[in-house]
């Protein structure tokens, strides 16, 4: 944590304030108060079993998510991120700590609760583009009829797919496919997109057109969304708010708020980004001085 | 030695698309024609069909082998008086309805079994127990269970058709990703929608072919049974046909049966499950 203060004073920090104030939607719970986190993480350790080892995946996690956010959860291979997501998610239950979302605690996954996985298969293969964006409206009762076609083809034009609306998924390329699934948790217009590293599947010139797309959504809707990524530059890109997570188990380095929007190339960035990475990996630089990478 | 530095930039002028001689450029028609799948595969039946032609005049045994015009003469007469279709027609009936039965039990049974680990370990041990099990090898204790008649046809197909195709859900049930599994989850469906919606969409290509190697298992149980026990209330089917046609020494009635089966068989799986096929998994991408 030796690096967070020092970070925030450096960084504009309103971007997190202005966000907050500017929630467009009324998606926001009438009777959530200012301030109040829409979503609250609550010392939670994540805790596995496999067939030899009880595995700790995260210990004592504490965060806040507020209305609007971009918070972006970045980490090493193996500090633990995608299963904290999952556990945001319901599909895994916290072993210590709790996890509040709106004020209710989390205790099985929900489509107030919208995934997006990196994996391309999460789109349904029998079911055409429309109607895998359409097919949660209806079964989870949100919307029927027209009124969810109507709805589907709207985030579809959103990520300008809506030329696509009748193909089955295997038709689409890799980069199509995500956005389809981001039309899809967005069509639900869930109370948080939790996204799981959904572009790391893809070729460096599609990922950084997708990430200017979703920045691009972000600017229309302002939803809020929880990213998780191992990239760096990803992370200062897209979020607003960036929780560092160590490896073995993950624990919180550091939260800090990112450079503004549209700086990604600054100086600030670059700087920001290098205290990131000395803070991720300051446990290898304690042991091989020589590799820090200034 | 060429220093990394020293290497001077390169551009090149692409041509454009007008300066091609060929871009793109139909088939021949001869290569049309062999990209054809049932050209090939009609290609490949005129040939044994002739084959056997040759071998059976050459043998000049009408008793051992027949030639092929033989067959399809006796064929299109018995055809033409209604014996076979009516045979055939009893056949199928009896079969619709065990391969039904046996393919419902088999889904009751599956979802039994990946819904609990009591009932996956039941299906195990069944499965590991009954599937090798001829099903002829029940038809005495059918015969004294059900009567001479379609109850104990159906049972022994029940029994042939419900372990493979069964074996096959599971095994597709399983192999559905875990991430279909969650995206399902996400939406909130549960107990039955879950299956409906999620685990058998995706499944679909095991199960289907749980249903190919069930049907294939029910023909040669029924003509096998027909050809053991023959008349069930009154009227036999076609196994009985080729039974009685071998005791009467007309062995090209005896090959007209045989044909009747196989061509049933092809008018199934080319009419009926392939177009299963192109409408489910391989619309879907699932299968190329």
């Amino acid at each position: 944590m030796t690096g967070g203060p020092a970070l925030a004073s450096k960084t504009t920090p309103d971007t997190r304030l202005q966000s907050a104030q500017q929630a467009p939607r009324g998606r926001t719970a009438p009777n959530q108060e200012a301030g109040r986190p829409l979503l609250d993480v609550r010392g939670v350790t994540m805790r596995y079993k496999t067939q030899a080892h009880l595995i700790t995946a995260t210990y004592r996690v504490s965060f806040s998510v507020l209305q609007g956010d971009r918070f972006v959860v970045v980490g090493p291979s193996g500090c633990g991120k995608s299963t904290l997501l999952k556990a945001v998610g319901g599909y895994l239950s916290p072993t210590e700590g709790e996890i509040i979302l709106k004020g209710e605690r989390i205790t099985r996954p929900g489509p107030d609760r919208m995934m997006v996985f990196q994996e391309f298969d999460q789109l349904l293969p029998w079911k055409t583009v429309l109607e895998n964006v359409t097919f949660p409206l209806r079964t989870t009762g949100a919307l029927n009829g027209k009124a969810a076609t109507d709805r589907a083809m709207q985030y579809l034009e959103k990520v300008k797919l809506s030329d696509f609306a009748h193909s089955y998924p295997h038709m689409l390329s890799g980069g199509m496919k995500q956005r389809v699934a981001i039309a899809r948790g967005m069509a639900m217009e869930p109370d948080i997109l939790l996204m799981d590293e959904p572009f790391a599947a893809l070729d460096a010139l599609t990922r950084s057109r997708m990430q200017d797309e979703l920045l691009a959504l972000w600017d229309e809707t302002r939803f809020t969304v929880l990213f998780v990524t191992h990239s760096i530059p990803e992370a200062i890109k897209l979020g607003n708010r960036i929780l560092l997570l160590s490896p073995h188990p993950g624990q919180v380095k550091a939260e800090i708020n990112s450079v503004p929007r549209g700086q990604e190339n600054s100086n600030e960035a670059a700087a920001l980004g290098r205290e990131i990475h000395d803070m991720l990996f300051a446990d290898q630089i304690t042991k091989a001085p020589d590799a820090a990478g200034e | 030695m060429l220093q990394a530095s020293e290497r001077p930039n390169i551009y090149c002028e692409t041509l454009g698309p007008d300066q091609f001689g060929i871009i793109e450029k139909p088939l021949t028609l001869a290569e049309q024609i062999y990209n054809k799948v049932w050209l090939r595969k009609l290609a490949i039946l005129v040939v044994l069909a002739l084959a056997w032609e040759i071998y059976g005049r050459w043998l000049d045994n009408p008793l051992l082998v027949p030639p092929f015009s033989a067959a399809v003469q006796a064929l299109i007469s018995d055809v033409a008086n209604g014996t076979i279709p009516k045979r055939a027609l009893s056949s199928i009936e009896v079969l619709l309805v065990g391969f039904a039965v046996g393919t419902v039990l088999a889904g009751l049974l599956t979802v039994f079994a990946i819904s609990s680990k009591i009932g996956t370990d039941f299906l195990d041990t069944m499965t590991a127990m009954f599937n090798p099990l001829p099903a002829i090898a029940l038809l005495p204790l059918a015969l004294i269970w059900f009567g001479l008649g379609d109850g104990s046809l159906i049972f022994v197909l029940v029994h042939s058709v419900m372990w493979a195709v069964s074996l096959n859900m599971l095994a597709g049930f399983r192999g559905v990703s875990a991430t279909a599994r969650m995206v399902g989850r996400n939406y909130n469906l549960k107990g039955l929608r879950f299956v409906g919606q999620i685990l058998i969409p995706a499944a679909f290509p095991s199960i289907l072919a749980g249903l190919k190697i069930g049907w294939a298992f029910a023909w040669r149980t029924l003509i096998a049974a027909e050809l053991v026990f023959g008349v069930s209330s009154g009227q036999g089917g076609l196994g009985w046909y080729i039974f009685e046609s071998k005791n009467q020494l007309e062995i090209p009635e005896v090959f007209a049966g045989l044909l009747t089966i196989i061509l049933i068989g092809l008018a199934v799986e080319n009419g009926v499950f392939r177009l299963i096929e192109a409408r489910t998994v391989q619309r879907w991408g699932m299968q190329t």
